[in-house]
């Protein structure tokens, strides 16, 4: 029952409804929307057209300001898939995103598991948990450079009383990316954290009585009763957790800037990079390669769509 | 029916929000005003200085002396040309906008900025290198604000320790010996930035400059033999590692920890330079074989953005003339820690600061980034440029493979 | 026992966090120190007097902007999802994806959009602008929150509201929202964080305004040529201070929001 329950909640907004629709019924229904339809179509529509625009015309800077940029079709796509940066953005871009989720997830889920046990101050560290979401970007991507620092860093003085050898975290090609994946786990964490929680505290304490009371241990209390019920919950998380990390680009920006050499280089901070990042403005291919992302999270939640309708009871 | 009130609701409830958020728009758009009062805006990247600052009093003065109200906004100098090209994009230009010097070609072919024919504002005083970053095809765009380089900053109790005479580095040769004596003594010797962005091109000019290099080639003997140059001190440990990640700033700090012999950095750490504690010093950077190297010039340009209004120049003229003049260009030069951009005021400078002596030669001896004609296939040369020595240094190629992967790169750019 | 466990785990995670309060107080000259001090050995209070001379305007409109946000959010993305969640719209479907869609773009080409449209409107540089475009970041998210949430609530209360004659809207205000509370909490604090630490709107659409929020206050102490670091660190360690207060004090109804009440049997 209360299996269902939580199905129904994580579906429904996207499963067609069985129930008969009374007419009457429609206008009340799309009167509650109007606000959000016409706030999407104002703020969202536009801005995407301007993009895809962008995209599809070959513009210097003089046509982004004067105006008359001839349309080039496809043009910057090809550019930016001919591009040596194309591949190794993409496959940075799908292990940025795939590894920061898988840990930001787990660790998330491991610590609301920890936290749900109530003990003495749980509620207090919970809430000192979400510091890191507070700070401005530019603060934790510094703090994490600073950190990382060759010469300077706290973490390869700690390494180097150890007696192991300094690593350079964002300066070689090799750890680069790692560098940036551990940073955006550390900001990652308190979201999944929350909402874990937060599903956890839905289920009845008397599933996990009767589980105990049948002879179960604490991990498989864990897997077979609290995790097949969090599934919706984990659904959502992953998603929406996707979705925000494709789009992350401060970070990487900020520690790195995408190198050196393109190891830390993801679609996103390659989008920014062609855009704004050098002298000389290349609108078009920034565009492009933004759009390319888009369509990639797009493909994902028609994934996530797909995987919906496949569990509704 | 309830519904429809609902509905109604909805739409009222949002014209309201419009409607509060339309009535407490800024009313000092540029649209309006002839010469005859009104407010003229102007952008700099100066976001340090608020508007209890002197450059903001200073900006203000200027405006009332034209017979305007002046609206000042500081941005992040990184941002500002996107600012720039968005804002002529709608018609939001500001009237006057002070750029960085190697943003002003492309700010030119991007058709946003006036000429000083149109605009009547009189360069002729200017020092010819410094105003060449701001022309473009024979046409001048914008009038300096001040100029500043770089130059070799170094600690003398380091040096002392070292037993190393700072007068006897004079080429690249003995530069190195230095640096070797001084990490012989147990201490570091160079920080400088390398970082992937224009910062690091700026910071390599000079010793490609000094080399003999040419731009247009980056993959010359003389190029590679400037990146050999990095490489090297970076593999001897001469120069740390974090070089790579370093702003001019963060390579700053790292010479103001006292560790380090010397440090690649500006004019504007002058200021900086005194609260370090300990004795320092400077020389102009030196050529490969001798000599001072010809370093990029650093320092904004005053430019006057088109306007769809052209009666707005006249006024604007008499702001960027008030900004440029002889007595003002001291203030704003002594408050920036640059050199002037004219003769006149340089010796003055001089007189009022003879530390400045050294700094004076070196903006006298530097090139801009953007003239030889380069204008906007600098930008297209400078990225791959900062690519190959962040490929070099990070050891991911050899300098010669390095630069001959950008200089194809940048040939293709600039076909 | 579990406490000592929670608090290591909290020093591990909070590391970061206390390496920026170190870095606050440090002089400008130990900034690159090798090896580096774990303790402001020669503290400074240099940064803390900047940012409180010269930032606690910008801390005002930060927080003006985040409860504009959360007000704006929450008008428009509770009746969406109780839309969703309860009235069974055709093609409602249809929207939500187009709402999780609307979440994939990234900041900066909404934000480029929004300059054309916000010009025309006259509210560039201006606060309520910002408030406007930092509920983007939250609505989509919202209308999530609330349709998982309202789609939890039994049928036999909203039934039990017609009987007695109620109206859609008023259902909506005497019976929905209030049962909705936890969701509310929830969407407030999601909300007023994101646009508490929103930097790429702020710059792009309020980079001139004479209100300016925090994160834009930063940019005072990055000048063209140099950075005074211990500032920037004191104005994000001020800052995160009511934001923090804010959370500790929403916790206990964040915890319950996001599904709860989905499961009333």
């Amino acid at each position: 029952m209360a299996h269902d329950v939580l199905t129904r909640a994580g579906v429904a907004a996207a499963a067609p409804a069985r129930a008969p629709r009374r007419r009457s019924g429609q206008w009340a229904a799309w009167g509650f929307l109007a606000p959000v339809v016409i706030y999407l179509a104002a703020f969202y529509a536009y801005p995407l057209y301007r993009n895809l625009d962008l995209s599809l015309r070959h513009y210097t800077v003089r046509s982004f300001v004067q105006g008359g940029a001839p349309f080039s079709g496809l043009d910057n796509y090809r550019a930016v898939v001919d591009n040596p940066t194309f591949w190794p953005a993409f496959l940075h871009t799908i292990v940025f995103t795939g590894v920061s989720l898988i840990f930001q997830f787990t660790i998330g889920m491991a610590l609301a598991v920890f936290f749900a046990q109530n003990f003495r101050l749980s509620v207090v560290l919970r809430a000192l948990f979400l510091v890191p979401w507070l700070l401005p970007l530019i603060v934790s991507a510094s703090t994490w450079s600073w950190l990382l620092n060759s010469d300077s860093g706290v973490v390869n003085a700690l390494l180097r009383a150890l007696g192991i050898d300094p690593v350079n975290w964002l300066t070689s090609p090799s750890w680069a990316l790692t560098s940036v994946i551990i940073a955006n786990i550390w900001i990652g964490i308190p979201f999944n954290l929350v909402v874990l929680y937060s599903g956890l505290q839905a289920i009845p304490a008397d599933l996990h009585e009767a589980a105990s009371l049948d002879g179960a241990t604490g991990w498989q209390r864990f897997w077979r009763v609290t995790f097949p019920l969090l599934r919706p919950v984990s659904a959502i998380t992953l998603l929406l957790g996707l979705v925000y990390t494709l789009k992350v680009f401060d970070i990487i920006w900020i520690m790195t800037k995408g190198g050196p050499t393109d190891s830390s280089t993801t679609f996103a901070t390659w989008s920014y990079r062609l855009s704004f990042g050098n002298l000389l403005p290349q609108f078009g291919p920034g565009a492009a390669v933004g759009n390319l992302l888009i369509v990639m999270a797009l493909v994902f939640g028609l994934l996530y769509i797909r995987v919906q309708r496949r569990t509704m009871p | 029916m309830t519904l429809s009130r609902r509905a109604w609701g909805a739409v009222a409830a949002l014209s309201l929000v419009a409607g509060l958020t339309a009535c407490s728009h800024d009313s000092s758009s540029s649209a309006g005003g002839g010469s005859g009062g009104g407010t003229y805006t102007i952008w700099d990247p100066y976001p340090q200085f608020d508007d209890s600052s002197d450059w903001v009093k200073l900006l203000s003065t200027c405006g009332a002396g034209a017979g305007v109200t002046v609206k000042r906004t500081g941005y992040d100098t990184t941002d500002l040309t996107n600012k720039a090209l968005l804002a002529a994009q709608q018609g939001n230009s500001p009237d006057v906008l002070i750029v960085d010097n190697p943003v002003v070609s492309t700010l030119a072919e991007a058709g946003v900025l006036t000429t000083t024919a149109d605009t009547k504002i009189d360069t002729s005083a200017i020092e010819p290198n410094l105003l060449a970053a701001g022309q473009l095809d024979g046409k001048t765009y914008g009038i300096p604000i001040g100029a500043n380089t770089l130059a070799l900053y170094y600690n003398k109790k380091v040096l002392d320790a070292a037993k190393v005479d700072p007068a006897t580095v004079k080429d690249w040769t003995s530069l190195t010996a230095a640096l070797q004596k001084v990490k012989a003594a147990g201490k570091k010797g160079i920080t400088f930035s390398a970082i992937g962005t224009e910062e690091g091109s700026f910071q390599f000019l000079p010793w490609f400059w000094g080399a003999g290099a040419n731009l247009t080639q980056l993959d010359s003997a003389q190029g590679v033999a400037s990146l050999t140059l990095w490489t090297d001190w970076l593999k001897k440990g001469y120069a740390p590692n974090s070089v790579l990640n370093n702003t001019q700033t963060t390579s700053w700090q790292e010479f103001a920890t006292g560790d380090y012999a010397f440090g690649e950095n500006g004019t504007w750490q002058l200021a900086n330079a005194k609260k370090t504690g300990f004795p320092y010093g400077i020389i102009p950077i030196p050529a490969q074989a001798g000599g001072t190297a010809p370093a990029p010039t650093g320092g904004e340009f005053v430019t006057a953005p088109v306007q769809n209004d052209t009666g707005r120049y006249a006024t604007s003229e008499k702001i960027i003339g008030c900004l440029t003049n002889a007595d003002n260009a001291l203030t704003t030069d002594t408050t920036l820690s640059y050199v002037a951009a004219t003769k006149a005021v340089q010796q003055k400078q001089v007189a009022a600061n003879p530390d400045l002596t050294v700094w004076v030669q070196a903006v006298g001896a530097a090139k801009g980034r953007t003239s030889d004609n380069l204008g906007t296939k600098y930008p297209k040369i400078s990225e791959p440029m900062w690519t190959a020595f962040q490929a070099a240094l990070s050891g991911g190629k050899q300098p010669q493979e390095a630069m001959t992967a950008a200089q194809s790169t940048a040939a293709a750019a600039t076909k | 026992m579990k406490t000592a466990a929670g608090l290591l785990l909290t020093a591990i995670m909070l590391f970061p966090v206390y390496w920026m309060i170190n870095v606050s107080f440090t002089r400008d000259t130990d900034m690159r120190h090798d090896p580096p001090y774990l303790f402001p050995v020669h503290g400074t209070l240099e940064g803390y007097r900047a940012v409180v001379h010269q930032q606690l305007p910008y801390l005002g409109t930060s927080l003006l902007i985040g409860l504009g946000t959360v007000a704006l959010t929450l008008a428009i993305s509770a009746p969406a999802g109780y839309s969703l969640a309860k009235l069974r719209p055709r093609g409602g479907g249809t929207l939500a994806f187009v709402l999780l869609m609307a979440q994939m773009i990234p900041g900066i080409i909404m934000a480029m959009g929004f300059y054309a449209i916000y010009l025309r409107l006259g509210v560039l540089n201006t606060a309520p602008g910002l408030v406007l475009a930092d509920s983007t970041i939250a609505v989509p998210f919202g209308v999530l929150i609330f349709t998982a949430f309202m789609a939890g609530i039994p049928p036999e209360l909203t039934a039990a509201a017609t009987v007695d004659g109620a109206g859609t809207f008023r259902t909506f205000w005497s019976v929905v929202l209030p049962v909705s509370r936890n969701a509310i909490v929830t969407v407030s604090l999601f909300a007023f964080l994101w646009a508490w630490s929103d930097f790429v709107f702020a710059t792009t659409l309020d980079g001139g305004g004479a209100r300016q929020p925090i994160t834009l206050g930063i940019y005072h102490y990055i000048g063209n040529n140099n950075q005074q670091w211990n500032a920037i660190m004191a104005t994000a360690v001020i800052a995160s201070v009511p934001a923090t207060l804010l959370l500790v004090l929403a916790q206990r109804y964040v915890a319950a929001g996001v599904t709860a009440g989905a499961v009333k049997d």
